[in-house]
């Protein structure tokens, strides 16, 4: 966060008058063996906003990815001299080479946009977490295998441990830690229909035009439908509301169709 | 079931029904729904389930938390959301939780983490209303879970100015989103008032008429009149006695508040008494170690006289070795 000010001023600052360069560069860990639930939606999220803003980049994994991101939080973009992590700071900096998704949009339904994405960050990223970190079946068959893959021995448990504490605390503070699994899935429940409601039948959730709201909706969703876990029954309450599926795919088509297979170099 | 619905609740204070967040937004949603409600100031949250105010009573039931009394109330067919559409009902959870996720950390931060209000306002307020061990324990505690909610989302030090700048910018962000959607209606959602506006009302109130010190979140509010007007509004609609009360309250003290300057009432009596017990325990005290030693000076002198008397009268010799 204390990233975000200063990237925020900095950008407005010395980055307006430059265009977007070529060699845009966006760092994540690796997708197939280390990549986790939360960091994937988040990864994802991003993508889906550049692709939708029309901006070229090239996905760069990278082990230690997480430690490389200015905030700790992964993804995080490389653009000329800038390093810029996570999505409300890359949508500011978008903007400011006169970029953006919500040009047509009057100020209520920007008030709107800022309210859903706050639904998704505060519900969506958070039951992710819990399952991630706290769910004990996930935790010791998903979680720490794929967290310590990149670490040699007494290194992998004790990198577990510690960001495990670390996610512990965020959530007890914020009152997850205390909800049992039950409670977490009502919760997800309850967002998801939110949205639903919210997207009725339209092709995206302002019109026919997507906005970073379909973007962070499109990176959560995707990740949850397509991430194998023990216990599947987050998917199950996502793949209740056809409205969202529907959304899912048309972004997927639109947006990540033939780069799929992105090269990493 | 004829049982009163009772709940137990942080006091109130400058024309509030209550100054917590979270009693306020229940007391709200209780009056939109028009639940026969009864309120009692306990100021205590120590007897409770989860050591937090408010708590929810009907019979034998006790419940803690919003979005369970909420939910309980609309088992016993009271709810403020029935007019809504279920596109309203899903917009109503969004603005929640964009007021929980911006403008929460910034109201603990403006209540406990700021140095000056701290000291000056939320501590005293809540060491005044809460019965007598636990007013030692309380306002430290809050102070320290909302210092951990700093580092925890921040990762830095509390104290880091960072940590500030983002608060505020987070929350001027927030209450200029709520400002455009609430535009220029009455509610949120039309002539009615729903649990959105219960919430909002709930986080703003206080943050509006609290005294702060350090006012820098309360003067962008102020500046956006339409949540002002907003607040004003719920206040003289569904609270008017409270608010009529802390008026006349205030108009009665402003007389004599005006001549003391300070809610001391005694203040020359008690000045006078500490100036007075003081010099007498340093006098005491400078007699106890011999700083001064009057008496025994005087009847050093009056010895001395006798003997200058008897001197001068008899012996001649004596008074010489003396000197």
């Amino acid at each position: 966060m204390p990233s975000v000010l200063l990237t925020e001023s900095l950008a407005v600052e010395l980055g307006a008058r430059e265009p977007w360069p070529v060699d845009v560069k966006l760092f994540q860990p690796y997708d197939v063996e280390q990549i986790l639930l939360p960091d994937n939606a988040n990864c994802l999220a991003v993508q889906a906003y550049l692709k939708m803003c029309g901006l070229h980049f090239q996905i760069e994994n990278r082990s230690n990815a997480e430690f490389m991101s200015p905030s700790g939080r992964v993804p995080f973009i490389k653009c000329g001299a800038f390093v810029v992590s996570e999505l409300d700071p890359i949508i500011a900096f978008v903007g400011t080479k006169g970029v953006s998704l919500t040009n047509d949009l009057d100020n209520t339904q920007k008030a709107d946009m800022r309210a859903y994405m706050s639904l998704i960050n505060t519900v969506l990223v958070n039951a992710e977490l819990y399952v991630t970190w706290c769910d004990p079946t996930t935790l010791n068959e998903v979680t720490k295998p794929r967290y310590g893959s990149v670490f040699p021995w007494p290194l992998n448990h004790i990198q577990c441990w510690q960001k495990r504490t670390q996610v512990l605390k965020k959530l007890s503070i914020l009152g997850w830690a205390q909800k049992s699994l039950d409670e977490v899935y009502s919760e997800i429940e309850s967002c998801c229909n939110a949205l639903s409601q919210r997207l009725e039948d339209q092709k995206y959730f302002f019109g026919d035009r997507p906005t970073e709201l379909d973007g962070l909706v499109f990176g959560h969703l995707f990740t949850i439908l397509t991430t194998p876990l023990p216990n599947n029954r987050f998917a199950g309450i996502v793949r209740g509301y056809s409205n969202l599926i529907e959304l899912c795919k048309t972004v997927e088509r639109m947006y990540f169709d033939r780069s799929v297979p992105e090269p990493s170099t | 079931m004829n049982r009163p619905m009772e709940l137990d609740i942080w006091g109130g204070d400058w024309g509030l029904p209550s100054i917590d967040l979270h009693c306020l937004e229940v007391m709200a949603y209780a009056k939109f729904s028009a639940v026969p409600l009864q309120t009692h100031v306990t100021n205590n949250p120590f007897c409770t389930p989860n050591g937090s105010l408010p708590v929810f009573k009907h019979g034998k039931k006790k419940i803690n938390g919003f979005s369970e009394i909420a939910a309980y109330l609309r088992e016993k067919n009271f709810s403020a959301d029935f007019g809504l559409t279920p596109k309203q009902c899903a917009e109503s959870v969004a603005f929640s939780h964009l007021l929980s996720e911006r403008l929460h950390p910034a109201l603990q931060y403006v209540w406990w983490v700021d140095r000056k209000n701290y000291l000056e306002l939320s501590r005293p307020w809540y060491a005044k209303s809460l019965p007598f061990p636990y007013n030692y324990y309380y306002p430290g505690r809050y102070e320290r879970d909302a210092k951990k909610i700093m580092e925890t989302l921040y990762e830095v030090c509390w104290d880091d100015p960072v940590v500030e700048t983002g608060v505020h910018a987070e929350a001027e962000k927030c209450l200029t989103a709520l400002s455009i959607r609430l535009g220029e209606e009455e509610f949120f959602f039309g002539s009615h008032p729903s649990t959105l506006d219960a919430t909002v009302y709930a986080y703003l109130a206080p943050l509006l008429k609290a005294p702060f010190l350090n006012a820098a979140l309360q003067n962008h509010l102020k500046a956006c009149s339409n949540l002002v007007r907003f607040v004003v509004r719920i206040s003289q609609r569904y609270f008017a006695s409270t608010l009529q009360e802390y008026e006349a309250h205030k108009t009665s003290q402003q007389k004599p508040k005006e001549d003391s300057e300070n809610y001391f009432p005694n203040k020359r009596r008690n000045q006078f008494l500490a100036a007075l017990v003081a010099t007498v325990a340093m006098t005491g005290y400078a007699f106890s170690t011999g700083l001064i030693e009057v008496s025994s000076k005087e009847e050093v002198k009056m010895e001395d006289e006798l003997d200058e008397q008897i001197d001068e009268s008899v012996f001649d010799h004596s008074s010489n070795e003396g000197e």
